[in-house]
């Protein structure tokens, strides 16, 4: 098991880069998968791809994220790859609809975005959950859920 | 720069106690399933300080002051003055504040519990306040809480079921509110306790020292 109890920097920083692409020349570099929901955590154990557990404890003043270094030496690298938050995409028939659906959400506390005439509500487990909380509402075609293209 | 270099440049910060958020419904259980964690803890060496929540009051902190079973010192009072959730969701200041102190305090403590107010189902804890939180139900609270697919049921790290041995006291089928829990959480962990009993609490033990304490 490694412990982690600090977050070294981010491959997005051109010096990182550089080391991390060393390491990967003579060693390698894990990747560990962390939910979206997960990313918010100061404190968790999972598991990277090769099978290394890592146990993470960080200073409340840090965060992890897409990109993150947890670990560096000169034979091995782990770094975070953060999954990809899923949104319901509900778009509203009038601007009646809007207001009620924005009322629900805000009621719900659901983390929500805007796109245009369509309100995006971040999907944590199952999609039903949500639809059934505005089921009324989709059945009279008062709102409908918008297929993501990707 | 080398990678020796890099990890020397680093400013290390100081790693705090894990923080454990204890929700759920009125008269569900929670301080007492306080009161049976804090000698399960210390019996692992594990030195523990509790943060509890009460609407206007410090009726629980002040249980769990006289009960023995903690230094007093050790347990902090917030008093929500509003509904619970929003001390432990909307703005954890306080609560961030109370436990702030109590590490400043007890430098070597490695968890604090906090607990919110007796709540509703919709309740839920901030993970900038918690690391990971637990909600607390009990079966004469009824066996159709699992199936009403409250947030603080299906989103919560571990779901307590208490006071188990009631169930054929109050016409409730323990399994089948078991598999109804099941149900609605998929594979996320679900312990059932008799907190009068001290039944249940080593696993919830176990389960908290291995993924938050790494033990």
């Amino acid at each position: 098991m490694l412990r982690v109890e600090s977050v070294i920097g981010n491959i997005s920083e051109p010096d990182m880069a550089e080391l991390l692409h060393r390491v990967g020349h003579h060693g390698h570099v894990e990747v560990l998968e962390v939910s979206g929901d997960d990313l918010e955590r100061h404190r968790l154990m999972k598991t990277t791809r090769s099978g290394l557990t890592v146990a993470i404890a960080l200073p409340r003043d840090q965060k992890l994220s897409d990109g993150a270094v947890l670990h560096l030496d000169e034979h091995r690298a782990v770094i975070v790859r953060a999954g990809e938050q899923r949104w319901l995409r509900l778009r509203p028939a009038s601007a009646t609809d809007a207001l009620e659906l924005g009322y629900h959400a805000g009621n719900l506390h659901w983390r929500v975005r805007f796109d245009g005439e369509m309100l995006l509500v971040a999907q944590d487990g199952d999609a039903r959950i949500y639809l059934d909380r505005i089921a009324p509402m989709l059945s009279e075609h008062r709102v409908s859920l918008v297929e993501d293209a990707a | 720069m080398n990678v020796q270099a890099k990890i020397g440049s680093q400013e290390k910060s100081r790693v705090g106690a894990a923080r454990v958020g204890i929700g759920g419904p009125v008269g569900s259980g929670k301080t007492a399933l306080i009161e049976r964690l804090i000698p399960a803890f210390a019996a692992r060496g594990i030195s523990i300080a509790v943060v509890t929540n009460d609407l206007v009051t410090a009726e629980d902190a002040e249980r769990l002051r006289r009960s023995g079973l903690i230094d007093p010192k050790r347990v902090m009072a917030v008093e929500a003055g509003a509904c619970p959730h929003t001390v432990i969701r909307e703005d954890p200041t306080l609560n961030i504040a109370a436990a702030d102190e109590l590490e400043m305090i007890f430098p070597n403590v490695e968890l604090i519990l906090i607990e919110s107010g007796g709540d509703n189902l919709a309740s839920t804890f901030s993970l900038d306040l918690v690391d990971w939180w637990m909600f607390v139900i009990d079966v004469a609270g009824g066996d159709d809480i699992p199936r009403k697919n409250g947030p603080g049921v299906l989103k919560c790290d571990l779901l307590v079921i208490n006071k188990k041995d009631l169930a054929p006291h109050v016409g409730v089928d323990l399994p089948q509110m078991l598999a109804d829990a099941r149900n609605a959480r998929g594979d996320k962990p679900i312990a059932l306790t008799n907190c009068r009993a001290r039944e249940g609490i080593e696993e919830i033990v176990d389960l908290i020292a291995k993924q938050l304490l790494f033990r």
